[in-house]
């Protein structure tokens, strides 16, 4: 049994990975003595009844109290609102790292920028990963002249993210390859935890959808709703499309920029066919998802993210149109319809056509959806997870005796000339292994 | 044979530790053997230093000195103890305790409250695990430390007792109307225990602190309600001449402190010949006190102790036997310098 | 102030550097200073285990003690003067010196070692520190502070400091012989001496003081003296105490001390407070700062022809070895040789 100290947005935290906590949480509670850490204002009752929750303030963390646990989890991602705090507490005290997005660009930057400790951090760790070129691009963003898709993509930074952890956990394994990100330390490839709703609730949802008139067909795109979302090519490619009629968009949640969408959709003339609904609450989320007929989960670019939302869809056996990028990329064929980010109107409309030509098709391909969610049930979760955290602490000291040596290591470089290097490595690394991990003994 | 006692220190501070391993120094010298005392600075905050400190060890050699083989070393505390040498002796004071039975100490716990901390324990631990057996062979300060160290680290120790300072100065003269508390420096003392057992005696028992009520800070307040005015005495901060003084004269020592580690108090009281009240969770005192015969062990409670005192104030002839029995038993324990040096010179 | 003073002790050997941290302690505590030694065990062999000892040094915090801020750290000897620290100041005793002078110097072994220029490359880096700390290194001696500039570039100033017991050393008439005390060993050259006896024109008389440590060089010693039958002429006095050691300064002639570049030289100090002249050789080293040839003593080629010219001379012009003394020992006043200025230097 493991006593965890486990530090992730909560509920009511606007965060997926608050929704992902209340996934994986209940059953960890029920093997392990876990402590909800959090920084937060507000956390749900219903998280209260899961785990004790305790508060800590990310200046000042009360050492004592988390030192009770034998093991802490912290999960990163790109709000540094969400998670500036946990950055905090993870730096100083090693832990299991969940990363829920990879390319963690943006956080470091806005972490240094907006919590006023200058770019240095930044700086640092662009050269740190990056050398010189690193650093030389963050300049020359910090300037204005580079995006930040550019520089998420070719500059991820999910090493700093990992540089202090006893192990990580990646939901995007092969992304985590591609992105030539592996951290030095253990990596663990979880599939994102989703507990599926019981047979009996989804038969209800599909009866909805049956019992609700189409055409028109609902459209439905929700969750956090950046520009990464391809809103815009979406209501272009509708626009573009003299089936448009058939189609209702239902658009719910949190748009990054409102009077923009509205903007475009009243300019394209879509105002009869797409809707803006906000912030829904989950009563209503059920209501929206069980009568719509195709989810849009498109992002790009991607952070590297395994996306919560596209596990909820194939919860209500919803299709999905999805961007063949990262993680999206290497969902199972039949189980989703694939847009080429160079190709994105083309492709969408060719998916609309192609479900108005044959809606069963599409129908399957949500039910196929909803069975790989086989793969991502909390309980091999939770059970993966502390399996790996386990051995990770099994590893731990050889990472402080690592720490020591580099330490020691980089001091030496001052006065140790290369060629009495040798002697002195070997001798101070065979003490520390001694010290640290095991000996000469028996 | 040549020798050096290896400790660990901290600049400026002398403690029982130092002083010991001054009178380690000295014995070895009077028994005829080359002998040298050093010193390793030790800081033990921040801890993430300490393993750093720990390597330091590792790296002296104190295998010979200007061509000559050093023939033993002794080591007494963490991390002095770990520099290696092919005919070591640990003799193990203590091992750093927070990183062990004091680790969530409310207020010694110092480790805990350090985001490295547990790294740094662990760090301590396996130092301690895979290195004292190194030794050809480790003694303890007293069985409360083995028991630790066995506890903890697996490993199996023999306590190797010494005598207080200037023990041949304590003596036995009269046996008067006081039990007598002596005050080492350690808030575990619990002379509140013994005012409130004092409160219940039946008989009208006199004690006499050594020290001040100012410094039992929590009970301060309490002490005037329990009215006790003419039968405690506070002396003050006494010299030791006027401590073996109040030893040599009282009628019996009173001393329950909680789980000590090596208690001079109960070896100064039967090198005066007199017994010693102590309680079943004191620790060290239990090692050389035999209930009944050289004192008396209490529960720790204010009643159970009252009895005591009053068993002994009321049967002067039993409480002179005991103080006798305890002498000789001090006698039987071979605790000197002599028997010290054999066992870490063998 | 809280002043640590950080310097090496070998085991069971207690020489000069014992005595003078032992003289600064006592004087800084006078002063009104809350001090300690610091002395960590040193073994310069094999080579190799002095890098081990470099590092072991860097490792150690001596920043703060018993919950003081530790003021000042003051380093004294290799490798002890590396420990860190924000505010250190260096009185140096001596460096290594076998990477330095007495590198490929037929005593020693550093350079005959396969890994000795690899150890040598270490020290010579890990000194230069000693250039960040400019303004705070001093030497016990000029010849201390030449070798510190010359080798590593580094700026030290001379600083001496009075032997031990000072105020304890007096003159009394001279008698026939001349006094040579010091650690019989090949540095301090006493088989010069004897070599020099044989050639003498005077029946000079040399009383020679001092623990032995090396016994191929003791029977060298003793064959020189069978081999030119000095045996009437010399005496081999071993340790002796240090109220002998005065009575021999006081009642001596003159006092000999031809050692290979001395870092210092208490003994030249000893004699010139005992109001006696001193015979030296110009390769001595730390007496060359104090003797004023054929002013306070004789300063000599390092040849037993010279050195016996030197002998004799004292021997036979008795009123002239008086008055080499007494103005040895007005140039001892006027070096202002006191803990005073080694205390004022130091915690500037």
């Amino acid at each position: 049994m493991l006593k965890i100290n486990w530090f992730s947005p909560l509920l009511p935290a606007r965060s997926g990975i608050a929704n992902y906590a209340m996934q994986v949480l209940p059953v960890l509670a029920k093997n392990h003595e876990v402590v909800l850490w959090t920084d937060q204002d507000q956390v749900s009752p219903e998280v209260h009844e899961i785990a004790r929750v305790a508060r800590y303030d990310p200046a000042a963390p009360p050492w004592r109290e988390i030192n009770n646990g034998s093991v802490s989890i912290y999960h990163l991602g790109n709000q540094p609102d969400f998670h500036a705090g946990i950055w905090r507490v993870c730096m100083q005290q090693s832990g299991i790292v969940v990363l829920h997005d990879l390319c963690l660009h943006d956080f470091f930057y806005m972490l240094s920028v907006r919590h006023g400790k200058g770019r240095d951090g930044y700086f640092s760790a662009m050269e740190r990963w990056y050398g010189p070129e690193g650093r030389q691009n963050a300049e020359v963003f910090c300037a204005g002249g580079l995006s930040a898709e550019y520089m998420a993509q070719k500059f991820p930074l999910t090493r700093e993210a990992a540089r202090n952890a006893l192990g990580v956990v990646t939901h995007s394994i092969r992304v985590l390859e591609e992105l030539n990100e592996l951290p030095a330390c253990p990596v663990a490839a979880l599939d994102l935890a989703y507990a599926a709703a019981p047979e009996p609730r989804y038969r209800t949802w599909l009866a909805l959808r049956d019992g609700a008139p189409y055409p028109p067909y609902r459209l439905i795109v929700l969750g956090y709703l950046n520009r990464n979302r391809r809103l815009g090519p979406l209501l272009e490619a509708l626009a573009g499309m003299r089936e448009r009629e058939q189609f209702r968009l239902e658009i719910c949640g949190q748009l990054w920029d409102e009077s923009h969408i509205r903007e475009q959709i009243e300019r394209l003339g879509l105002s009869a066919i797409a809707s803006l609904h906000g912030y829904l609450s989950d009563d209503q989320v059920e209501q929206k998802l069980s009568a719509a007929h195709l989810a849009i989960n498109l992002r790009y670019p991607s952070m590297g993210e395994a996306s919560g939302s596209q596990l909820q869809s194939w919860d209500y056996g919803l299709p999905t149109l999805v961007t063949s990028t990262k993680w999206y990329a290497s969902l199972p064929r039949d189980a989703a319809a694939f847009v080429r980010p160079e190709h994105e109107i083309a492709d969408i409309q060719a998916h609309l056509r192609a479900f108005l030509a044959d809606p069963r098709a599409f129908r399957t391909m949500g039910a196929r959806g909803r069975q790989s969610l086989k793969n991502h049930d909390p309980e091999n979760y939770a059970d993966a997870m502390t399996r790996f955290a386990t051995e990770a602490l099994r590893l731990a000291p050889r990472v402080s005796a690592l720490a020591l040596a580099r330490k020691i290591g980089n001091d030496l470089t001052n006065w140790l000339p290369a060629e009495a290097s040798p002697y002195l490595l070997e001798r101070v690394s065979k003490e520390i292994y001694t010290i640290f991990v095991e000996g000469r003994r028996g | 044979m040549r020798v050096l006692v290896v400790t660990s220190g901290v600049p400026f501070v002398r403690g029982n530790a130092e002083i010991l391993a001054e009178n380690l120094t000295d014995a070895l010298r009077a028994a005829g053997h080359a002998a040298e005392l050093f010193a390793i600075p030790f800081k033990h905050c921040p801890p993430d230093r300490i393993s750093s400190q720990i390597l330091a060890c590792r790296l002296l050699d104190l295998t010979e000195s200007c061509g000559a083989r050093i023939d033993r070393i002794v080591g007494l505390k963490f991390p002095a103890y770990l520099v290696p040498h092919p005919n070591k002796v640990v003799w193990l004071l203590h091992q750093h305790r927070t990183a062990y039975e004091l680790w969530d100490h409310p207020t010694a716990g110092d480790l805990i409250a350090y985001p490295g901390g547990p790294v740094v324990r662990e760090a301590i631990r396996q130092a301690d695990r895979e290195l004292i057996p190194e030794a050809q062979a480790v003694y303890t300060l007293s069985k409360n430390v083995s028991a630790r160290l066995r506890r903890f680290s697996g490993i199996a120790a023999e306590p190797l007792y010494h005598p207080p300072a200037n023990a041949l100065l304590f003596s036995k003269s009269s046996a008067s109307d006081y039990f007598f508390f002596p005050n080492p420096i350690d808030c575990a003392n619990r002379q509140w225990l013994a005012m409130q057992a004092v409160a219940l005696c039946r008989e009208r028992v006199r004690i006499r602190f050594a020290g001040n009520a100012g410094s039992l800070i929590p009970q301060a307040k309490s002490v005037n309600k329990l009215k006790l005015s003419d039968r405690v005495e506070w002396l003050g901060v006494l010299s030791e001449d006027q401590e073996r003084d109040l030893y040599a004269n009282c009628l019996a020592v009173v001393f329950p402190p909680l789980d000590d580690d090596y208690s001079y108090v109960a070896l100064e009281a039967m090198l005066s010949s007199k017994p010693i009240i102590t309680s079943s969770d004191s620790g060290s005192p239990l090692e050389f006190v035999l209930d009944r015969q050289t004192g008396l062990v209490a529960q720790p409670t204010p009643q159970s102790l009252a009895d005591a005192m009053d068993t002994l104030w009321t049967d002067r002839r039993c409480a002179a036997a005991m103080g006798e029995a305890g002498r000789a038993r001090y006698g039987d324990l071979h605790i000197n310098w002599a028997n010290v040096v054999e066992k870490l010179l063998c | 102030m809280v002043i640590l003073i950080a310097t090496v002790r070998i085991p069971f050997v207690y020489g000069g550097a014992e005595i003078l941290a032992e003289g600064l302690r006592r004087v800084l505590i006078k002063a009104g200073h809350r001090v300690e030694i610091v002395a960590i065990p040193f073994k310069p062999y094999p080579p190799q285990r002095i890098l081990d000892q470099m590092l072991a040094s860097k490792l150690l915090d001596l920043t703060e003690a018993a919950g003081m801020r530790v003021d000042r750290l003051i380093g004294l000897k290799f490798p002890a003067y590396l420990i860190p620290h924000p505010r250190k100041v260096i009185w140096m005793i001596h460096q290594h010196r076998q990477a330095y002078d007495l590198w490929r110097h037929p005593l020693s072994d550093l350079d005959k070692d396969a890994h000795g220029e690899q150890v040598r490359a270490a020290i010579q880096c890990a000194d230069r520190e000693l250039n960040a700390l400019t303004g705070h290194v001093f030497a016990i001696s000029q010849n201390v502070a030449d070798r510190l500039r010359t080798y590593c570039g580094v700026d030290a100033r001379r600083l001496y400091h009075p032997p031990e017991e000072a105020s304890l050393f007096y003159r009394a008439p001279a008698e026939d012989f001349l006094y040579f005390p010091s650690r019989i060993n090949p540095l301090k050259r006493q088989d010069l001496i004897l070599e020099a006896l044989a050639l003498t024109r005077s029946k000079v008389r040399v009383c020679f003081s001092g623990p032995a440590s090396e016994p191929a060089f003791e029977r060298r010693c003793q064959a020189l003296v069978r081999a030119a039958g000095l045996a009437g002429r010399v005496e081999w006095l071993g340790m002796v105490s240090s109220e002998a050691k005065r009575d021999l300064y006081a009642r001596s002639l003159g006092v000999v001390f031809p050692p290979v570049d001395e870092d210092y030289g208490y003994i030249t100090l000893e004699a010139m407070l005992a109001r006696k002249p001193v015979v030296t050789c110009q390769d001595s080293g730390g007496p060359l700062e104090f003797v004023a040839d054929h002013q306070t003593g004789i300063v000599a080629e390092p040849r037993p022809a010279a050195l016996a010219e030197a002998m004799d001379e004292l021997w036979e012009d008795r009123p002239q070895a008086a008055q080499w003394g007494e103005a040895g020992r007005a140039r001892y006043g006027d070096l202002d040789i006191g803990w005073d200025r080694v205390v004022e230097n130091l915690l500037a």
